[in-house]
């Protein structure tokens, strides 16, 4: 199992983690190690076994299509870190941003 | 005697000897004289507690044949757990500051029944580690050697009830971090089974594995707390609908006759040789009450550490997407969104939780998903088809909870050895059984835990267990160094 410097930039952008170079190259190493020991995974035959999701045994558990009373813009907006007092305030989108 | 236990503060508070408030003065001023040495708070709630124990002490005086046994009485809750308008962080930088609109349904439960909340309690951020040094608010100190830690995540939970400080409080428990904090710390601590307790208003590390739980000081005061958070809700749509049975019924029922298994795999070469001595102790003592023991083996224990460490990782790192600087906690600005985005989470996590978040995301992302992720799923199935296969013959199982007693702060260093702390524990969250821990001896001074594990909604035959060996034994009643302090 190698991991590469290039799949640690890779996972650190698809985690939108804006990690320093001294801390990706930190976690190379150590990412290294954990998927080492998690490497013995493999060697367990699942080809009998289904995957568990969940342990529980609910299903689509629904309820009934009553609205309920909002929890309201003020409360919902009480922990924004920027608002104008009915909407949560971002930095413009701009091209690059829908990358990665 | 001081009372310090739920069923003895509850039955003092009825004979007129102390009230809400005078039970809420003593903590808060225990808590004052130990905090330096513990930082088990990171938050005292006195405004709150002082209006509940006053609401408490008015339900006394005019409901006393009906009020719950745990109105007026003091406690503590972890700091992932929800309560409106008062400051919930997680442990973590990114949530200082926020304050919750709502409060989560155990919590409200509990204060429906009349408890007086204290504060709210030191934790490694989000709930991942096994010590508290992961908090980012500084480590707890375990109140039988402050320069070891409590175990964790559930760290504050655990230590300010070993202290002393309240009789019970709230943890959460993933892969172990109710059950290991409390052997650690020589208190009692339970974990439900899955879907026993509602989540509404626990923040997520793990949802297919997280549940909520008590700290007690003994397996009673436990299965008053644990009935009065339990049942169904709606809010929570992995809740089960199941009826509850009461398990104060069967509490005192005794362990004659029942069959009880050791599996070898949890008494491996990590197990300390003073862990041992004293959970085969505590073996014989189990046997000397009437139940039967014998050996049974859960094969697949070592790959379960290697099957959680990946289903956490990626359920956390999934959950706290939604940490990204717009609705709440805190934000770095930056002119754009993305750039918000990397920095915000980059100065707002820690490194165990950037660690856990890179490793859940790697494990789900295109090209090892089947190699990781569907793997450990498939191998879920098998160490919970381990555990089916066990409780065919027999009821309930018996090992350590943790292998070690509490370590000195600083000595695990490298995230592996720290992940092995839960080796004994994580599997019973991968199943989704409930499995309490009893104090059961010492070792140099440090407490020793007996873990008690049973099949999917035989909660009562934990508690049952745990209750019988600890009847025959006197740990639960010693006392911690900081114990006693009170006013």
């Amino acid at each position: 199992m190698t991991l590469t410097r290039a799949e640690v930039d890779h996972v650190a952008s698809l985690a939108r983690l804006g990690l320093s170079d001294t801390e990706k190259d930190r976690l190379l190493g150590e990412l290294e190690k954990i998927l080492d020991h998690i490497a013995r995974l493999q060697q367990v035959d699942t080809s009998a076994l289904a995957e568990t999701a969940q342990v529980g045994d609910l299903v689509n558990v629904m309820r009934a299509d009553v609205p309920e009373p909002p929890i309201g813009a003020a409360a919902a907006l009480r922990n924004a870190p920027a608002s104008d007092g009915s909407h949560f305030i971002v930095g413009a989108i701009q091209g690059d941003d829908l990358d990665a | 005697m001081t009372p310090r236990t739920v069923t003895e503060l509850a039955a003092a508070l009825r004979d007129g000897s102390t009230t809400p408030r005078a039970l809420l003065d003593g903590a808060l001023a225990h808590v004052d004289r130990t905090e330096k040495d513990l930082n088990a708070y990171l938050a005292v709630t006195r405004e709150l507690a002082e209006s509940q124990a006053d609401a408490a002490a008015r339900t006394l005086e005019e409901h006393p044949d009906t009020a719950s046994p745990l109105c007026g009485i003091p406690m503590a809750l972890k700091d992932v757990l929800c309560v409106d308008g008062i400051e919930t962080t997680a442990g973590s930088k990114i949530l200082r500051g926020f304050k919750p609109p709502y409060t989560g349904t155990a919590v409200q439960r509990l204060f429906d029944a009349g408890a007086v909340c204290v504060g709210k309690t030191n934790c490694d951020e989000f709930a991942m580690g096994s010590s508290t040094e992961n908090s980012a608010y500084g480590p707890v100190g375990n109140p039988w050697d402050v320069e070891r830690v409590p175990g964790g995540s559930s760290g504050g939970s655990a230590a300010t009830v070993a202290a002393g400080s309240v009789p019970y409080s709230l943890g959460t428990d993933t892969g172990g971090s109710i059950r290991q904090p409390a052997a650690l710390t020589g208190v009692v601590g339970f974990k439900p089974t899955y879907g026993r307790v509602s989540r509404y208003g626990l923040i997520a590390f793990a949802s297919s594995l997280d549940q909520i739980g008590p700290f007690t000081r003994t397996v009673e005061d436990c299965a008053l707390v644990y009935s009065a958070i339990a049942g169904h809700d709606p809010r929570d749509s992995t809740s089960d609908p199941r009826a509850v049975d009461d398990p104060l019924a069967s509490l005192h029922a005794g362990i004659a006759g029942m069959r009880l298994g050791i599996p070898r795999e949890y008494l491996g070469e990590g197990t300390e040789p003073g862990v041992r001595a004293a959970v085969e102790a505590a073996f014989r003592v189990l046997e000397a009450q009437g139940a039967t023991l014998q050996e049974v083996s859960l094969p697949s224990t070592d790959v379960a550490l290697s099957v959680y460490y990946i289903i956490a990782p990626a359920e956390c790192s999934s959950n706290l997407a939604r940490y990204d600087g717009v609705r709440f906690g805190n934000r770095v600005e930056r002119a754009s969104l993305t750039d918000m985005y990397l920095e915000t989470r980059d100065a707002g996590f820690g490194n165990e939780v950037k660690r856990r978040v890179m490793l859940g995301t790697y494990a789900l992302s295109s090209g090892y998903y089947d190699a990781y992720y569907r793997q450990a799923q498939k191998v879920r199935t098998l160490v919970s088809q381990e555990f089916d296969s066990v409780f065919h013959a027999v009821d309930a199982i018996v090992c350590p909870t943790s292998p070690s007693v509490a370590f000195p702060m600083g000595s695990r260093d490298d995230p592996l050895s720290m992940y092995m702390c839960d080796v004994v524990t994580l599997p019973a969250n991968l199943a989704g059984i409930p499995g309490i821990s009893v104090p059961c001896g010492f070792v140099d001074g440090l407490p020793v835990g007996l873990q008690v594990i049973a099949p999917r909604f035989e909660d009562s035959r934990v508690l049952r267990v745990a209750h019988a060996y600890e009847q025959a034994t006197a740990f639960h009643g010693v006392d911690s160094p900081y114990a006693g302090e009170a006013a």
